[in-house]
């Protein structure tokens, strides 16, 4: 077959196809709101929750993870596009972790020195690295299909975003649960949960989003 | 060169909201210069090898022109595409490419010259459809028919023609990459 005939074929099917923005947003509302819904369901949200809501210290690890979750989202919808791995900035992720690393070392100077080890390990960090990357298989999984929707040109750094971000919003959803509100616990522990995702999706994201 | 990048843009955002006019003339238009691309690139698979690969990468930005963002300039996007397909198409050939984006600009458009070539691989791969899906590949493609009058010669509807359509040429673009590799 000629170029032209191949051309004449491809421009015949005017199929619309969907936005991905759209995709992105149908997929993640929902994945969010049944992470949330399982959490209460199954652990419930802390009893305190309206004044941990208004407790700065508190407030502070939802509003860490939760704009991680939303700069790593809009970085994966970036990437999914073929030009996007060259356009893509990581400094706003940098810039979370030294929000995160920021708040540790006031927490460390804050907290009396016989204090700080009690501080770090708390009484549920094994509920925290088992929820955490449980509540983020949904988020990911929708991200990752929605780059496989798309046309990334980075793998690996596309898997890493997505990871990032559902790992973030799990993190922040799990957060109406937990009542360790040390940033010398959640930073270290949510981090760590953070992290094992991200290394996860990253490997999927390799492996699954070439095209 | 910067007016002809102003046509490519309107001319996606009309072919990407379904007209299908606009798209021909769209991929007319960037089919030159991308085969400039490949042909400065990969000199060594020969014409008809190089037209091969140009196949593969109109497949691709075919599939995936929903990744294109209106509003977004043109070029960025088609060349990432291209460089993404091209390296792509020669790993599985077993070749390595080097292809940086920046020098995307200063190849020069390339003709398929008076006698263009026809893609070998392409006529096996319709092989390899089904019948029906075959056929309208060939009507729409090489006769030059359109939807409506495909579809009343094979009894269907002009809305199941396109699917049929869509669907082909999906397959298509997987048979191929599959057939190299």
């Amino acid at each position: 077959m000629k170029t032209d005939d191949l051309i004449r074929a491809i421009s015949a099917d005017t199929l619309r196809q969907p936005q991905l923005r759209t995709m992105l947003v149908l997929g993640m509302l929902p994945s969010l709101v049944i992470a949330a819904v399982a959490l209460w369901l199954v652990l419930g949200f802390r009893a305190d929750i309206t004044t941990a809501l208004v407790t700065p210290i508190s407030l502070a690890r939802i509003i860490l993870t939760g704009v991680l979750g939303i700069f790593a989202t809009r970085l994966a919808l970036l990437m999914a596009r073929p030009e996007g791995g060259q356009l893509a900035r990581l400094w706003p992720l940098a810039a979370v972790a030294a929000a995160a690393f920021g708040l540790v070392l006031w927490a460390y100077v804050a907290t009396p020195a016989e204090a700080r080890q009690m501080a770090v390990v708390g009484k549920t960090m094994t509920k925290c690295l088992v929820t955490i990357p449980l509540l983020s298989v949904l988020p990911v999984a929708t991200l990752l299909y929605v780059l496989r929707q798309g046309a990334t040109t980075a793998p690996m750094r596309a898997g890493f975003v997505a990871g990032l971000a559902g790992s973030g919003f799990a993190a922040a959803i799990y957060a109406l649960h937990c009542t360790e509100d040390s940033p010398l616990f959640y930073v270290t522990w949510y981090g760590l949960a953070i992290m094992g995702v991200t290394l996860v999706s990253t490997f999927i994201g390799a492996r699954s989003l070439r095209w | 060169m910067a007016e002809q990048g102003d046509a490519w843009e309107q001319l996606l955002m009309a072919a990407n909201a379904g007209d299908a006019r606009a798209y021909g003339r769209f991929l007319q238009a960037v089919t030159p210069v991308l085969r400039g691309i490949v042909r400065a690139k990969g000199g060594s698979l020969g014409e008809a090898g190089c037209e091969d690969v140009l196949q593969e990468v109109l497949f691709a930005i075919h599939l995936k022109r929903h990744t294109w963002e209106a509003g977004s300039p043109v070029r960025p996007w088609l060349y990432s595409i291209t460089r993404y397909k091209v390296v792509d198409a020669f790993r599985a050939r077993g070749r390595k490419i080097d292809m940086p984006i920046d020098d995307f600009a200063d190849v020069l458009a390339a003709d398929a010259g008076p006698d263009p070539t026809d893609a070998a691989d392409m006529e096996k791969m319709i092989g390899m459809l089904d019948g029906r899906s075959a056929t309208i590949i060939r009507k729409i493609g090489l006769e030059g028919i359109s939807v409506a009058e495909t579809g009343a010669a094979l009894t269907m509807s002009e809305g199941a023609v396109r699917v049929a359509l869509h669907r082909a040429l999906k397959t298509l673009a997987i048979l191929r990459e599959r057939h190299v590799k």
